[in-house]
């Protein structure tokens, strides 16, 4: 019998943790991204509305520079939950653009050119891999979502002072967690799109389908059908009023809080299940 | 009247900051050609160019007298093998071919007949009828090669085309090269297997970073490299005798006894001398059995003039 | 190489286009799109029709119904009309004071009549049709121009017509019409026939289905009024401008899909632009495929009240051109776009390597 030399020793140094090997993927992921000039400036303009916000604040608390406008006009400059959101409803749009223009290169480049077996034979997990590529859209939406809101809430906070703050401070939670609902809510369906149809150019056309065609659809539902539950297919809507109720503002009629929770938690399994389907490593014969 | 060469003048493609081909000037007669290069130099950039698939951004080409800037009458004369693997979505090899030729204005019946023959001159007509996207390498290479001479070209340009094919395939392909050259067609191709482009070439095209380095016949392609040493093989009993009369010849650089001190391997610089100071050294008496040119092959022209650059 | 000869391959290729624009799974997409409005429409027919059989079988004479007073209370109208329709009674707190309320509904043939009581009196009777036409009619119209031309043929437009080219750029499969001996003018015509017919058939067929589903439920003698009145007109107007809508969205992202690789900003420049359009010059306006499409609506569209302002400007139609001349201006705005089409396409080169 031959006995052959064991020469074969396997690597025994120190490894990353598994949290440093995920983030492995949105860091070369962010790298190609802002390589993208049209990225930057998408981020640059989504800046433009925090930025007369901020204006708009300021000038809220420097009483002498509005003194002679009338009591109506000067209740408008009252820095409350509606005043935020205001700010997260326009944020929210631009936040769609956004996800729209950098969420189709998360998954559909990988499943278009067949990569998903290359990154399964590693110690990756298709959580670990769906995880890793949301993180990208989290990192890349935090900038013009709830990192502006917090800083505008904090420059209120610093200006107005602590009886401000001791009657809003409920305010921060609402805009932080409702943020990370939208933020969670957008990348799911950008990851679904992007893997449902595989192609970087289309997915992005899907997403803004989404979010615009269902819209679209709710309206349609309540016209037609003269109703006001058309609102539960429509994920903005319903994001809305969930954003609502985390900043204590009046909320509209329809559609109601449990419905919407409800709504969206149907919403991100389907989205979830699809995502899971589209998310393996095999090649497809069409 | 057209002329039969597929011509290059002075034809530079830039992607961008990134150089395709640079200042390329040939003129490729009939018969096989083999367009060989490392990956990367600009083999397909050339195809790409003859077919018309993309734009010089200077000089001008003409395939037997055509632009390739009119595709309605260059495609009559010219089949182009992509290496691209992708069929249309859905399509079968059947559909693939035939569709193909529906569009040279052939009706439906004459089209169908046309792609069967093609089909089978592949030996692909027993999975004819399935979807091309389930096919293994070797099947897309031949449906592709059947796509590009089923309308009866005079031109063939074809990528690669022996890749993944099995020997036997790979046999048949070639005799469908050679009769297809016998007929006065052009059959452009492109490979990496250098030892079937030594064998099936008319010519061959050496290309190296976008620029053409060499082209020609095999052999006269290294007669005009002059500077390069010769290499010969010379098998002889008085291997030893004929080493030191070699040493005093100024054009020869090494010579090496071969451990059986009966063949030496002699680097030249002057073929022409060489052979007249071989004459000379039979004629005195050294009895040589054999003289070989140890390099008169692509893979050694290959190696010589691209190898620094791969 | 003549006329008939480049128009058969034309036709060729329209032909071979056509197969996969309609049967592709990814047409699903813009069926689906087509006909949601449908269905829905389908859904209101069904839900009049189960009032109407419902109500039917409890008519009250109009007498009766006419005699119903202010200040009647629920037992004495019960008395005279017998058990209504619909019941319903809850409280509600008002000024710190719990108040009754309860609503009851009768049908005379043909109206609906509403009763609302508070603490036990008549407060307010409303009389309505079962079904308006007229305000089915105005719902459609509203349908038609904020979903449809809006989205629906929008979308589906930028599905198909970027599917194209774009969509072979990414197949990698692009190069197998290139290497036909077709022009490419030719070549462009024909795909564009391909989309241009696919997308006019879905489009139209889902309006003209919508369009059946919202007369479905509506009275014999109001269906047979409009359509010896406005409704073959209103029809033809919505399917031209259906067609139109098509023809003018499809070869802006025809062009679009042969100049940009990423859909997504001529679709957000486009949506953008179309949206504004009605705060643009006049001379902008007509570079708009909304401002022509609009015009050809037999019906203005119903306007949200709630709607904030700035939503109201946007979706108000801008002062609409002649009908003959939005036709003709689209057309004309479609040569144009189709013609630097054609100049892009014999540009065009096989680089693969950049899509992914």
């Amino acid at each position: 019998m031959a006995v052959y030399k064991r020469g074969y020793q396997r690597y025994q140094g120190p490894l990353t943790s598994r949290t440093a090997r995920l983030l492995v993927l949105p860091w070369f992921a962010w790298r190609r991204l802002f390589e993208q000039r049209l990225l930057i400036v998408l981020l640059i303009v989504s800046l433009f509305w925090p930025l007369a916000c901020a204006v708009f604040i300021y000038l809220a608390n420097h009483s002498e520079l509005w003194a002679g406008l009338d009591r109506e006009v000067s209740g408008l400059l009252e820095i409350n939950g509606r005043f935020f959101l205001t700010f997260m409803n326009v944020q929210a749009v631009l936040a769609v653009v956004l996800a729209a223009f950098a969420g189709p290169s998360l998954v559909a480049p990988d499943l278009a050119n067949n990569a998903l077996p290359l990154y399964f034979s590693r110690p990756l997990s298709r959580t670990g891999y769906a995880l890793a590529r949301m993180a990208v859209l989290a990192g890349l939406l935090s900038p013009v979502t709830w990192i502006p809101g917090l800083l505008l809430f904090a420059m209120q906070a610093g200006m107005a002072g602590w009886t401000w703050l001791a009657s809003y401070w409920t305010l921060a939670i609402g805009l932080f967690a409702g943020f990370l609902f939208l933020i969670l809510q957008l990348a799911l369906v950008s990851l679904t799109c992007s893997a449902y149809v595989k192609w970087r150019a289309i997915a992005g056309a899907l997403i803004l389908a989404f979010f615009f065609v269902l819209a679209g659809v709710a309206e349609t539902i309540d016209g037609v059908l003269r109703v006001t539950w058309g609102a539960f297919v429509n994920p903005l809507r319903m994001m809305y009023r969930l954003w609502c109720e985390l900043l204590g503002v009046a909320p509209p009629e329809n559609p109601g809080l449990a419905g919407s929770i409800v709504m969206l938690l149907v919403l991100a399994l389907i989205l979830v299940w699809v995502l899971s389907r589209k998310l393996r490593p095999v090649e497809v014969v069409s | 009247m057209r002329t039969p060469e597929i011509v290059f003048d002075e034809v530079s493609k830039f992607y961008g900051e990134v150089l395709g081909v640079n200042r390329v000037t040939l003129n490729i007669p009939p018969g096989i050609t083999s367009l060989v290069g490392p990956n990367g130099s600009g083999k397909t950039t050339l195809m790409n160019l003859m077919a018309g698939l993309i734009h010089p951004d200077r000089g001008t080409i003409t395939v037997r007298g055509l632009s390739p800037k009119d595709p309605e009458r260059l495609m009559r004369v010219t089949g182009y093998a992509t290496q691209y693997d992708a069929a249309p979505r859905g399509a079968t090899g059947f559909d693939f071919v035939s569709t193909g030729l529906m569009l040279y204005g052939y009706s439906r019946v004459e089209a169908a007949e046309r792609a069967w023959k093609a089909l089978d001159q592949v030996s692909l007509t027993g999975a004819a009828n399935r979807k091309v996207a389930a096919y293994s390498k070797g099947m897309r290479q031949r449906v592709r090669l059947a796509h590009a001479f089923a309308h009866d070209p005079e031109v063939l340009v074809l990528d690669e085309p022996l890749n993944g094919l099995d020997p036997l395939v790979r046999a048949e392909t070639i005799a469908l090269f050679r009769g297809w050259a016998a007929e006065g067609r052009h059959v452009i191709l492109s490979s990496h297997v250098l030892d079937e482009v030594d064998v099936i070439s008319d010519q061959v095209i050496l290309i190296a970073n976008g620029m053409i380095i060499a082209e020609g016949q095999i052999r006269n392609v290294r007669d005009e490299i002059h500077e390069h040493p010769s290499q010969f093989i010379i098998r002889s009993p008085g291997a030893a005798r004929i080493a030191s009369m070699l040493f005093e010849l100024d054009h020869v650089t090494q010579v090496k006894l071969q451990d059986d001190r009966l063949g030496l391997l002699v680097m030249t610089r002057n073929r022409q001398e060489f052979s007249r100071a071989l004459t000379r050294i039979a004629l005195g008496g050294c009895g040589i059995e054999s003289v070989i040119a140890a390099d008169e092959n692509v893979d050694a022209l290959y190696e010589y003039l691209i190898g620094g650059s791969r | 190489m003549n006329t008939p000869f480049r128009l058969r391959q034309v036709r060729t290729i329209a032909q071979l286009e056509l197969k996969r624009v309609f049967f592709s799974r990814r047409s699903f997409w813009v069926y689906l799109l087509a006909l949601l409005p449908a269905v829905i429409f389908i859904g209101h027919g069904i839900d009049v029709k189960v009032r109407q059989s419902r109500s039917a079988s409890r008519t009250v004479s109009r007498e009766i119904l006419a005699s119903i007073q202010l200040g009647d209370t629920p037992e004495s109208v019960i008395e005279r009309a017998g058990e209504p329709i619909d019941d319903h009674q809850w409280n509600w707190k008002e000024q710190n004071r719990e108040v009754a309320h309860r609503r009851m509904m009768y049908f005379d043939g043909q109206d609906r009549v509403n009763l609302h009581f508070q603490d036990g009196l008549l407060a307010s009777k409303r009389q309505s049709p079962l079904i308006n036409a007229e305000e089915d009619r105005k719902v459609f119209a509203g349908v038609f121009q904020y979903f449809y031309l809006r989205l629906a043929i929008f979308f589906g437009c930028l599905g198909i017509f970027m599917n194209l080219f774009r969509g072979e750029m990414l197949d990698k499969t692009l190069h197998f019409w290139f290497l036909a001996p077709a022009r490419r003018e030719t070549l462009l015509a024909g795909k564009y026939l391909a989309g241009l017919a696919a997308s006019i058939v879905v489009f139209t067929g889902g309006v003209a289905l919508c369009f059946a589903a919202m007369l479905w439920p509506q009275s014999a003698a109001d269906t047979q009024a409009y359509w010896q009145g406005p409704g073959p007109a209103h029809l033809f107007a919505y399917l031209a401008a259906a067609a139109l809508a098509c023809i003018g969205y499809g070869s802006v992202f025809l062009a679009a899909g042969m100049l940009l690789r990423n859909p997504i900003v001529p679709a957000v420049v486009l949506l953008l632009w179309e949206g504004i359009n009605g705060f643009l010059p006049a001379i902008l306006k007509k570079l708009s495929v909304l401002y022509y499409v609009q015009a050809l609506c037999p019906v203005p569209p119903p306007l949200d009240a709630s709607a904030p302002p700035l939503a109201r400007l946007l979706l108000t139609p801008s002062e609409p051109p002649p009908a003959a001349v939005a036709a003709i201006g689209l057309l004309a705005l479609t040569a144009l776009v189709l013609w630097s089409a054609s100049r892009a396409v014999r540009k065009l080169e096989i680089n693969y390597g950049a899509e992914s």
